[in-house]
C-alpha cells in the first residue's frame, strides 16, 4: 500500500551532485531540494550490454531526467551533459537482486504463526543498513526484501532501489507492484514443528496454507457481497468486519500481488502449481528452485520463473539434488530465470554467480546477464521500468573495470535513476552522496 | 579434446634427453606414458609455456616443455590439448571434506567434538569419509588436494590431514596426517557469552589462560616422560652392570624396582611435537587484538606456526609482514565492519602480498571448496597479480604444507595432479575439461553431473 502511493522520489537527487562530488572528491554535497530536474549524463566509449538487443563497442548512453535518453555509437549531448568517459569499460544495466533479506535488521521472519500475509517489511525497513551499500558497490541497484521462509505465508515484500546515503522514501522503488512470500518445505516444518504445532510435516504446511486459502475466499465472499449491495443502492448495508490478514489472502486470490514461493523440491512446485491453480490466483516465481530441472516443462506451461542460486548445494536436505546447471537447464525449456543472492554476500557479487551459468550448461552472455537483469526485474514486476539499456527506462548502470560476467568485473561508477550513487575511485567509502554518522 | 596415439616428431636438446633419461628407470618406461600436447601450460614454478607438453607416467610427471623441445615415447597416449590451458591441480587451504555431508543434518556431520574445547587428540582423518559425495563434485573444478581441518568453534578442536581427492580409500587419500594443528582465537570460541551457565571460559583472558595452562601442562607431561626415560636408563644400566653381584642374597628388594612410567595422557601426548617445533599451528584470529594476543601466546612456547584468516587485521599489516610467516587469507568474501570500505577485505591478499607476505587462499568450505579459485581470481581484481594469486592456489600452498617436493606446480618428479581447462583457471567461466590425479584420467562425473544427464534425456 505504501508503494502504490508513493510519489516518484527519485528527482531528489540531482547530477550537481555528481559534479561537486567529482570536484570536492569525497565530501558530501548538499542534498538538492525535491523537484530538481536532473543534470543530464553521457556515457562514452563503453563496451555497452543493452541485455535486450546485444552489446554495442565504443558506443555511447544519454541519460536525461533520470531515463535512458539514448543509445548507439553516434549519441551525442548538449554541452550541458556530464561527460564520464568509459573508455575501456563495459556498461551494464544495474543488477537486480530478486531475492534478498538485507536492511531488515534481522526482523525477516514473524515466525509466531505459519500465516502471516499482512506483515509488511516496509515496515521493518532498516535504510541506513550498510549491505545496501556493499551490494551497491556491487552493482546493484535494485533489490525485492522478502519476508523469511519460516511461515507458510510469509509478508509483504519491499522493492528499494540502492540508493545509499538518500532518505527512506527515496530508497523505495516507486509504483513496484506487491509481491507476497509464500513458502513450503523443511523451514516452515522444522520451526513449528520444533515446538509441537502444526505445521510439523509437508502435508501440514500443505493443510495450513489450503486452510488459510479457504478462509480468504469466505471473507472475499462477504466483501463482494456487501460491495454489490453498495452497488445496487442498499444503504442499510453494513461492511464486514475488516481482517488484515484475509485482506491480504484476499488480494492474493484477486491477483493484486505476485506470490513468490520459497520452494526447493520439484515435487512441492507441482503442489504450488496445482494449489494455485485450486484457488485461481497466479504465482510469479519459485525462489531456490533448485529442482527446477526436473519439471522444468511443467514450470514453462504454469508460466512461473524461476530465482535461483548459481552452484549453492548441499546446505540441507532439500537442498541435496541442486546441480549447477539447473538455471540454464529451466531456461533451455522456457522458464524465466533469474540468479539471486538470498545473501548479503552474494549480493555483492551476482556478476560472477551469473557468469557461471555460461560455464554450466552454456547460456550466453545476453542470457547469463538476463539473469542478474532483466529477468530479475520481471520476477519483481518492473521489467518495463529497469533490467535492460533502452531507451525510456530508469538509468540504473553500472560502470565495470574488467569484464562483469567473470571473477574480474568489479564496478567502477554505479548511477541510480541517473545519480551517481557509487565511484571506486572515491576515497572513504566512495559515495558521494553518503557521510558518515548520517 | 582428442586422443591420438602418436608422438612428438622428436627434436630433442641433449640436455633434455639426458634428464628424461634419468627419470626412465626400465620399470617406469613399461609403464604407458601419456602425454598433453599442444596446450598453455602455466608452470607456476618456471612461467608459462605456449604450445607446451607435459609428459605424465606411473603418476609422476616426466616432461615439461615447449612442443618441440620435449621427447613423448612412440608408443605415448598423445592427448591433443590445443586451445586449452594446463596447470597443476589446485589445492584448499582448510575445507572440511570428508567430514560433512548435508550441512542442515547432524547424523551427516563429524565437524567437531564440542564437548570441550582442548581437544589436540581429535584426529579428522578418523572421520574422514572417502566415499562423500562432495569429493567428485570438488575434483571435478579442478581442486585435486585440500587441507581437512575440524570446525573452527573450540581453540584447540583437533589437528588437520592434507588429503588427495582422489583414491581408492581414505588410506590412499590421507596424504599427510596431522599435518598441523589449529589454534583458533578469535573470540568467537568463547563458552557461554551471556553467562547464563557460567561455564569457563567465557572471556578471551579465559580463553588464554586455558591454552596457556595447557601448554604448560604439555611441557611438564613432557617433562614427566624425559624424567622417566632417564631414570629407566639409569635402572637399566645399573641392572647390566650389577650381574656380576647376582649372587648376592642381600640384592635390596625395594631399591632395584624398575621405575613405572607416567600415565599416558592423549590430549597433552598431541601437543608435544607443537612445542617441539616439529610441526606446524595454524593460528587464527581476525583482529589486530586477537592476532597480537595469540602471536604472543605462541612465542611464549616457541610454536612454529602460519597465520590463518586475519580479515580484519589490516590496521596491523606491517607487524604481519615482519612475523615472517605465510597467512592463509580470508575468506576474502567476509563482511566487511561497519567502519571499513566496502573493499577492505577484498584486497586484503594483495595489500599481503605487496609487504612480501607468502599468501595461500582457503575455500574454509566442503560444499563450495569447488568455488576456490573464483575468490583468487576476484582477489586480482583489487591489485593482487594473477600470477600470485595462482600460486596461492598451488605452489605457496603445497610449500606450506610441506608437500611442495610432490605438489604445486608443473615440475618433472612431481605427482602428476593436472587440470585441463578451456581457459583461465580463476575466471568463473572456465570450464575445466579433465582432471588428472597421480597421472590418472579422473573420470569427469559426479552425483550432480548423473542428475544431471538423467533429466536431460527425457
Amino acid at each position: 500500500m505504501f508503494l502504490r502511493s508513493l510519489p516518484c522520489q527519485s528527482c531528489a537527487r540531482t547530477m550537481a551532485g555528481l559534479l561537486s562530488m567529482v570536484l570536492l572528491a569525497g565530501s558530501a554535497p548538499a542534498q538538492n531540494p525535491p523537484g530538481t530536474p536532473h543534470n543530464e549524463v553521457l556515457i562514452k566509449n563503453a563496451l555497452v550490454m543493452t541485455a535486450t538487443h546485444g552489446n554495442i563497442p565504443n558506443a555511447n548512453v544519454y541519460v536525461k531526467d533520470g531515463k535512458i535518453a539514448a543509445v548507439g555509437k553516434d549519441v551525442s549531448a548538449p554541452a550541458s551533459a556530464t561527460v564520464v568517459d568509459a573508455e575501456g569499460k563495459y556498461l551494464t544495466p544495474g543488477i537486480i537482486d530478486s531475492h534478498s533479506h538485507i536492511a531488515l535488521d534481522n526482523d525477516v521472519n514473524e515466525a509466531t504463526s505459519p500465516v502471516t500475509p499482512h506483515m509488511m517489511m516496509i515496515d521493518a525497513f532498516d535504510y541506513q543498513d550498510k549491505a545496501i551499500y556493499h551490494g551497491l558497490a556491487g552493482g546493484v541497484t535494485t533489490s525485492l526484501l522478502l519476508h523469511g521462509s519460516a511461515n507458510m505465508i510469509g509478508g509483504q515484500a519491499v522493492v528499494i532501489k540502492h540508493k545509499y546515503g538518500a532518505n527512506r522514501d527515496a530508497m523505495l522503488f516507486p509504483g513496484a507492484p506487491r509481491s507476497i512470500k509464500f513458502a513450503s518445505g523443511e523451514n516452515p516444518k522444522r520451526v513449528y514443528g520444533g515446538r509441537d504445532q502444526l505445521p510439523s510435516t509437508r502435508m501440514g504446511n500443505f493443510a495450513v496454507q489450503r486452510e488459510a486459502l479457504v478462509q480468504a475466499q469466505d471473507y472475499m465472499r462477504e466483501w463482494d457481497a456487501y460491495e454489490a449491495k453498495v452497488k445496487d443502492g442498499d444503504k442499510d448495508a453494513t461492511p464486514p468486519k475488516r481482517d488484515l490478514k484475509l485482506e491480504a489472502l484476499a488480494d492474493v486470490l484477486r491477483g493484486k500481488l505476485l506470490v513468490q514461493i520459497h520452494c526447493y523440491r520439484a515435487d512441492e512446485m507441482l503442489t504450488e502449481i496445482a494449489m494455485a491453480k485450486e484457488f485461481g490466483y497466479k504465482l510469479r516465481a519459485f525462489h531456490h528452485a533448485l529442482e527446477a530441472y526436473k519439471v522444468a516443462d511443467q514450470l514453462a506451461d504454469a508460466g512461473v520463473g524461476i530465482a535461483t542460486f548459481s552452484d549453492w548445494w548441499g546446505f540441507k536436505q532439500e537442498a541435496w539434488d541442486a546441480i549447477p546447471w539447473n538455471a540454464v537447464m529451466a531456461m533451455r525449456k522456457g522458464v524465466r530465470v533469474a540468479i539471486k543472492s538470498d545473501s548479503e554476500d552474494f549480493a555483492r557479487r551476482l556478476n560472477q554467480e551469473a557468469g557461471k551459468t555460461m560455464r554450466y550448461g552454456g547460456a550466453t552472455e545476453e542470457e547469463a546477464l538476463r539473469m542478474i537483469t532483466l529477468n530479475a526485474a520481471w520476477i519483481i514486476g518492473v521489467e518495463d521500468r529497469v533490467g535492460s539499456i533502452d531507451v525510456g527506462k530508469d538509468a540504473d548502470l553500472v560502470i565495470w573495470d574488467g569484464y562483469p560476467l567473470s571473477s574480474y568485473g568489479v564496478p567502477s561508477k554505479v548511477f541510480i535513476d541517473g545519480d551517481l550513487y557509487f565511484d571506486r575511485s572515491l576515497p572513504g567509502f566512495g559515495m558521494p552522496h553518503y557521510k558518515e554518522g548520517m | 579434446m582428442q586422443t591420438t596415439r602418436n608422438f612428438v616428431r622428436c627434436r630433442l636438446a641433449p640436455r633434455f634427453l639426458l634428464a628424461y633419461l634419468c627419470l626412465c628407470t626400465p620399470v617406469l618406461a613399461q609403464q604407458e606414458q601419456v602425454a598433453l600436447r599442444g596446450g598453455k601450460l602455466l608452470t607456476v614454478s618456471h612461467g608459462t609455456i605456449d604450445d607446451g607438453v607435459v609428459v605424465m607416467e606411473n603418476g609422476r610427471i616426466t616432461a615439461v616443455g615447449s612442443v618441440n623441445l620435449v621427447h613423448v615415447a612412440k608408443n605415448a597416449r598423445v592427448i591433443d590439448v590445443k586451445g586449452m590451458t594446463v596447470y597443476p591441480g589446485l589445492i584448499d587451504s582448510e575445507t572440511a571434506l570428508g567430514l560433512t555431508e548435508i550441512s542442515a543434518e547432524p547424523m551427516t556431520n563429524d565437524l567437531i567434538e564440542s564437548s570441550e574445547e582442548i581437544m589436540p587428540h581429535m584426529h579428522v582423518y578418523d572421520a574422514f569419509h572417502a566415499e562423500s559425495e562432495l569429493i567428485p563434485v570438488t575434483r571435478l573444478n579442478g581442486i585435486t588436494n585440500a587441507i581437512v581441518a575440524p570446525a573452527n568453534r573450540d581453540t584447540l578442536p583437533g589437528q588437520d590431514s592434507f588429503v588427495q581427492l582422489a583414491g581408492r580409500s581414505a588410506e590412499e587419500m590421507l596424504l599427510v596426517r596431522d599435518v598441523a594443528l589449529p589454534l583458533n582465537f578469535s573470540g568467537e570460541q568463547r563458552r557461554d557469552e551471556r553467562g547464563e551457565s557460567r561455564k569457563f571460559p567465557s572471556t578471551r583472558m579465559g580463553l588464554a589462560a586455558q591454552l596457556r595452562q595447557t601448554f604448560l601442562d604439555a611441557q611438564d607431561y613432557a617433562q614427566r616422560w624425559t624424567d622417566y626415560e632417564k631414570r629407566k636408563a639409569d635402572y637399566e644400566k645399573a641392572k647390566s652392570e650389577a650381574p656380576a653381584k647376582a649372587d648376592d642374597k642381600n640384592q635390596g628388594k625395594d631399591k632395584k624396582q624398575p621405575p613405572s612410567p607416567p600415565k599416558h595422557d592423549l590430549k597433552l601426548e598431541a601437543l608435544l611435537p607443537y612445542l617441539e617445533g616439529k610441526k606446524l599451528v595454524v593460528l587464527a584470529a581476525e583482529e589486530a587484538n586477537d592476532l597480537e594476543t595469540a602471536v604472543g601466546l605462541t612465542r611464549e612456547f616457541n610454536l612454529k606456526f602460519v597465520l590463518n584468516h586475519i580479515s580484519h587485521a589490516q590496521s596491523v599489516l606491517d607487524y604481519v609482514a615482519s612475523l615472517k610467516v605465510p597467512v592463509i587469507v580470508g575468506p576474502i568474501y567476509e563482511d566487511p565492519k561497519p567502519d571499513e570500505r566496502y573493499d577492505a577485505v577484498y584486497s586484503l591478499p594483495a595489500q599481503l602480498n605487496k609487504r612480501g607476505v607468502k599468501i595461500a587462499f582457503a575455500s574454509y568450505d566442503a560444499h563450495n571448496s569447488r568455488n576456490l579459485p573464483y575468490q583468487a581470481g576476484f582477489a586480482t581484481a583489487f591489485g593482487l597479480p594473477h600470477e600470485e594469486a595462482l600460486k596461492a592456489v598451488t605452489l605457496n600452498a603445497a610449500e606450506i604444507w610441506g608437500v611442495a617436493d610432490r605438489l604445486g606446480s608443473l615440475d618433472v618428479g612431481k605427482t602428476a595432479n593436472i587440470v585441463v581447462a578451456n581457459g583461465d583457471p580463476l575466471d568463473v567461466k572456465t570450464d575445466v575439461k579433465q582432471v588428472f590425479i597421480e597421472g590418472k584420467e579422473i573420470p569427469m562425473t559426479s552425483r550432480q553431473t548423473r542428475l544431471r544427464d538423467q533429466y536431460s534425456e527425457q
